[in-house]
């Protein structure tokens, strides 16, 4: 069995929080009480959009809104180290 | 330039600009120049569905029991999105098929147009089933000084992008006498429209069906209206889809990844086009008022209806690299998101069985065990 790897969200210089590495980022964050804008889930709308400052995620969906190079989904992807955001 | 349906010259698709370019010739989607449009049209038709397949029925018993003001707040939405997409069921092709140069977004258009369509063929389901005769409430929609306010301002840019684009194709560049008025056609000039007409479009299916959106799921809160709750959260995941197209054409443009002319032309015309979404958070805000003017609905008020309009413009501001102009920083009607969220289109948050399997519902509710106590 495959262990459940933890990473580790920094939002700001105070807040950091654990994420589990098989559920979404977005999944993870609301598990944290944190409002995150979302509306389709699944990467298409891009409500969720965010900007990701350091690290990297992997996407379980491709996602199809619009995206700048900074910026991820987290509604359809997965940390794959820790990571530094900046919510909208 | 002339238009033409098969254009014989050879011309290479991915050196081509998404509009302005050569006409498509052959529809080939094996190699794209950008391919976030394949992947939308293949999205898009995963979510096919058809507005039949919704049963409707057991609205009719809920609309009866609606107060006047919220009968009012009910038809009067309908009658707005049945313009929205009556525009948007013909604009795009109209507009943007004939000076599109790459397949994958001229087969996106037409995918787009056509889900729009079965909005359009949806709000006959739906009035059909509420009225005999929705006629009264169609033939309001071009007579309704409030719906016609919002017409004139959609289809606007749409209208001028046409007519210069049909001026341009017959007659080419320079100025021309068109019922005594001269008209200069250049370029520049047109790119400039389908700048501020892709803007307004984008503006359109961003913001001006959310007061909609959130009416309708309001009255599904109280669990009233479901089978056109069922239909609008079909319409809005399809609407985000339509955006996401919008955003990513302005976004192409702006950050020059596709007609430089058109990266200056986002640089010139920003604060018209910032007008232009402005404008349509404007009229979505005045929209509220008008809903409302007879009285509210449980559950929404005109104020916190406009702070959710002003939520949707911030967020879709930022997507097209605008500011944040309204203060409202956190979402006033957090019970949305679970109408929008894609997951749960198929299996509501109430009641709303899978639509696929309610075909014939209406004829088969009552079977022959439901008689099985009945003694004469
Ligand atoms: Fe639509
Ligand atoms: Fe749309």
């Amino acid at each position: 069995m495959k262990m459940d790897k933890l990473y580790i969200i920094h939002l700001d210089e105070d807040t950091q929080l654990a994420c589990h590495q098989d559920k979404t980022l977005l999944e993870n964050l609301e598990a944290h009480k944190v409002e995150v804008h979302f509306h389709c889930r699944e990467g298409f709308c891009g409500a969720c959009r965010t900007k990701l400052l350091d690290g990297q995620v992997e996407y379980i969906t491709d996602p199809l809104a619009y995206i700048d190079d900074d910026e991820i989904l987290p509604c359809c992807c997965k940390a794959k180290s820790d990571l530094k955001i900046k919510l909208s | 330039m002339k238009y033409t349906t098969f254009n014989q010259q050879s011309t290479n698709p991915l050196a081509e600009p998404m509009f302005f370019g050569n006409p498509v010739n052959v529809a080939r989607y094996d190699q794209q120049k950008h391919p976030i449009f394949e992947k939308l049209i293949e999205k898009q038709i995963s979510f096919f569905w058809r507005p039949e397949e919704v049963d409707v029925s057991k609205d009719r018993v809920d609309f009866q029991k609606l107060s006047d003001p919220e009968k009012h707040i009910f038809i009067s939405n309908l009658k707005y999105q049945t313009l929205l997409d009556s525009v948007q069921g013909r604009s795009p092709n109209i507009a943007f098929l004939p000076i599109v140069s790459l397949p994958e977004l001229e087969t996106w258009i037409e995918t787009w147009s056509f889900f729009e369509t079965i909005h359009s063929r949806s709000y006959t389901h739906i009035l059909r089933n509420l009225f005999a005769d929705p006629s009264e409430v169609f033939e309001d929609i071009v007579l309704n000084e409030e719906i016609k306010r919002r017409a004139s301002d959609i289809s606007r840019y749409y209208d001028d992008l046409i007519f210069a684009t049909q001026l341009w194709q017959t007659q080419g560049e320079g100025v021309h006498q068109v019922d005594g008025q001269s008209i200069t056609i250049n370029m520049r000039e047109l790119k400039k429209k389908l700048y501020l007409c892709m803007n307004s479009v984008n503006a359109l299916e961003a913001v001006r069906f959310y007061v909609s959106f959130a009416c309708t799921f309001a009255f599904a809160e109280r669990e009233l209206m479901e089978g056109n709750s069922k239909i609008i959260r079909l319409i809005a995941r399809d609407e985000n889809l339509h955006l996401s197209s919008t955003q990513h054409i302005l976004n192409l443009w702006a950050k020059g990844k596709d007609d430089p002319e058109m990266a200056e032309i986002a640089e010139e015309c920003r604060e018209e086009a910032r007008d232009i979404f402005l404008n349509a958070v404007e009229q979505e805000k005045q929209w509220a008022s008008y809903l409302f003017q007879h009285g509210s609905m449980i559950g929404l008020n005109k104020d916190i209806l406009c702070q959710y309009v002003e939520y949707i413009a911030n967020h879709r501001m930022a997507a097209i690299g605008f500011d944040t102009p309204y203060e409202v920083k956190s979402n006033p009607l957090p019970w949305m998101n679970n109408y929008l969220n894609s997951d749960n289109v198929q299996v509501a948050p109430q009641e709303s069985e899978i639509s696929s399997y309610l075909v014939g519902q209406i004829d088969s509710e009552v079977s022959v065990d439901d008689f099985g106590d009945f003694d004469l």
